[in-house]
Order: C-alpha cells, then sequence, then structure tokens
C-alpha cells in the first residue's frame, strides 16, 4: 500500500541516523479498541447493485497517480472485482500571467502554471457491500495531494407502473368496461 | 534610448556628442533562490534548487488538494501552512534543519520535521507534545507531528 510503504520508508530512515537517545519518533500510540471487533451485519434487504463505478484521482505528480492505480487494480483484484477500464485523461494545465514587479514594469511578467494530472479506474458490476469495502480502503489509503471523485451508477428495478405498455392496459379497462 | 550630451561654454566640445542607450529594468528572479557567493555558504539541496526545479528535482513542501483543478481552499490551506512554519521555527530555537513538510490526509494534518540534535530530549519531547496540542486546538483537526533527528544540516554543497 502506498501509505503503509511510505511509513516502513520512515522507520528505515530513522534507524539509519545514529542515535542513542531519541526513540523512533512515534509518539503516539492510537488507542483504537473499538476497531478490533469487525462489524459485520446481515440483513433481509436485497443488497444494492452497481453497474459502474468509475474513480477519478488528481493529483499533481503522475507518479503518484501511478504507484495509486497499481495498489486500487491491485486491490480491486485481490477482493474479485471486474475492472472494466483504467485510463488516463488529459492532463489540464492553469497558467496564470502575473505582473514580476510590486509597482509599474508592465512589460516584466512572470508565469506560473497549475498542473492536474488525471487517472480513471472503471470497474463493473459490484454489489452495495463489495463498492463499499472497495471504496473505503481506497480511500483510507489516498495519498496527500491526490483528490477523488467517485461516480456510482446504480441497477435498479423497474417501476411497476411502467412494466406494461399502456395501450394493453387502456385495452383492459375497455373490456372491463363492456363486460 | 539615444540621448546627446550638450557641452555648454566650450566652442571645441560643442561638436562632441555621446549616444547612451538606457532600457527599463529587467530585475533578475530573486525567488526561492540562494544567490551564489565565494564558495563558503553550505547549503541543503531544498535551498541549492530554484523553484523551476519543482516536479523535476524538486518535490513539494505541502501537499493537500486545494490547488487541483476543480478544489476550493487554496488560500486557507496557504495561510494556515505559512503560520504553521512560522510557529515551528519559533518553537523549536535554532534547531530546524530543514523546511518542514506538511501533509494533509482526510482531516489530519501531518508535519515532518527534520531537527538537529540540539536541544536534550525531555525538551523536545515537551515542545513535541505543546505544538501538537496548540495546533490542533488552532486548527481543531488531528496534527501529528513526526520528527527525524540529525547531528548536523545535510550539505548538498558550498555556494
Amino acid at each position: 500500500m502506498y501509505y503503509s510503504f511510505f511509513l516502513i520508508f520512515l522507520s528505515f530512515t530513522f534507524s539509519n541516523t545514529h542515535l542513542n537517545w531519541v526513540q523512533f519518533s512515534n509518539l503516539h500510540v492510537d488507542v483504537r479498541s473499538d476497531m478490533d471487533k469487525p462489524k459485520i451485519s446481515i440483513s433481509d434487504e436485497p443488497d444494492t447493485l452497481y453497474k459502474h463505478l468509475s474513480v477519478l484521482v488528481k493529483g499533481h505528480d503522475k507518479a503518484v497517480l501511478d504507484s495509486y492505480e497499481y495498489f486500487a487494480v491491485l486491490a480491486a483484484k485481490e477482493l474479485g472485482i471486474s475492472i472494466k477500464k483504467v485510463h488516463e485523461p488529459p492532463r489540464k494545465i492553469e497558467r496564470l500571467t502575473l505582473l514580476k514587479s510590486v509597482h509599474i514594469f508592465k512589460k516584466h511578467r512572470v508565469q506560473y502554471e497549475m498542473r492536474t494530472y488525471y487517472r480513471c479506474l472503471e470497474v463493473k458490476h459490484l454489489t452495495g457491500s463489495t463498492a463499499d469495502v472497495y471504496l473505503e480502503y481506497i480511500q483510507r489509503n489516498l495519498p496527500e495531494g491526490v483528490a477523488m471523485e467517485v461516480t456510482k451508477t446504480r441497477l435498479e428495478q423497474l417501476p411497476e407502473h411502467i412494466k406494461e405498455p399502456l395501450w394493453e392496459m387502456l385495452g383492459e379497462e375497455e373490456k372491463a368496461s363492456k363486460a | 534610448m539615444t540621448g546627446q550630451v550638450a557641452v555648454s561654454g566650450i566652442p571645441e566640445l560643442l561638436s562632441a556628442c555621446r549616444g547612451v542607450h538606457t532600457t527599463a529594468i529587467c530585475c533578475k528572479n530573486r525567488a526561492a533562490r540562494v544567490r551564489v557567493g565565494k564558495g563558503d555558504k553550505p547549503v541543503t539541496y531544498e535551498q541549492a534548487h530554484p523553484p523551476h526545479y519543482i516536479a523535476h528535482r524538486k518535490g513539494w513542501l505541502s501537499l493537500h488538494t486545494s490547488n487541483l483543478d476543480g478544489e476550493e481552499g487554496a488560500s486557507d490551506r496557504t495561510v494556515e501552512d505559512v503560520f504553521i512554519r512560522k510557529f515551528l521555527y519559533g518553537t523549536f530555537p535554532g534547531c530546524l534543519a530543514d523546511q518542514v513538510v506538511l501533509k494533509r490526509r482526510a482531516n489530519e494534518l501531518i508535519i515532518c520535521a527534520l531537527m538537529l540534535q540540539r536541544l536534550p530530549p525531555i525538551k523536545i519531547y515537551f515542545l513535541v507534545g505543546y505544538s501538537e496540542a496548540l495546533l490542533s486546538a488552532f486548527y481543531k483537526c488531528p496534527v501529528r507531528l513526526y520528527l527525524q533527528t540529525v547531528p548536523t544540516k545535510n550539505v548538498y554543497k558550498y555556494i
């Protein structure tokens, strides 16, 4: 996982410095006793079904998005989720041209740009619980500086009032009125 | 623009003229650059590279999503970052070896600082707890300070 890899990297660099008297600087001990028991709830309602799940990640650094995509694809394969497509939408660059000097000198400007790279992961045929688990896992391990947008396409039962075509219903009503 | 310097009073020099060329001032860029000296100024990797090397040879010091396309809150995050850097610079007097790295991960603010071994560890632990508590109270979000200590500053080159 990107997040745990980074933690391991931190501890590795820390142990390399020649220190006797400062401990490993994870000075916080997270007391998470309520997270030990996994909560599995079983209910009689049918689970929601998703036709597609589209996860779009945005970031400034393409290498970070590459590694996150590898992690997300690996997680999907482990959970048995079928991946439809992994593609890279084109990047967007926002450029600003500002005056270089505080006062006058209109001819001399400075240009800045902000680049946003995208990566889109589309998975298909998920149940609601699988989607929740997968998304929660993915989102807990989002690197800093990376934003995510999720689009879910849900499958619904056809509503009762449009199951039968209207002319058949009108035909039945005519027969009922005649009889 | 060419100008002519007129010399009055001396008849032999009245025919002499000198051209002067001037242009509007185009100042050199000075942002985030350490000016080159005699070769005795130690400079870290971060300081040695000017800002056009970001994303090529340098990384980012402050990682958050508000500068991405379609995201909001960039000014708030920037102001917070400036305050946190000034705060840490003052809380750990002379102990910061390099610029502090700030990361925002889902409401949590993670501060990664590289420090010199100038203070005794008891004082460092106290200052870490104090800064964490104070910053959490200011920004109403969990703040964690991760430290790494080095004996001296990591010098990349001498400018």
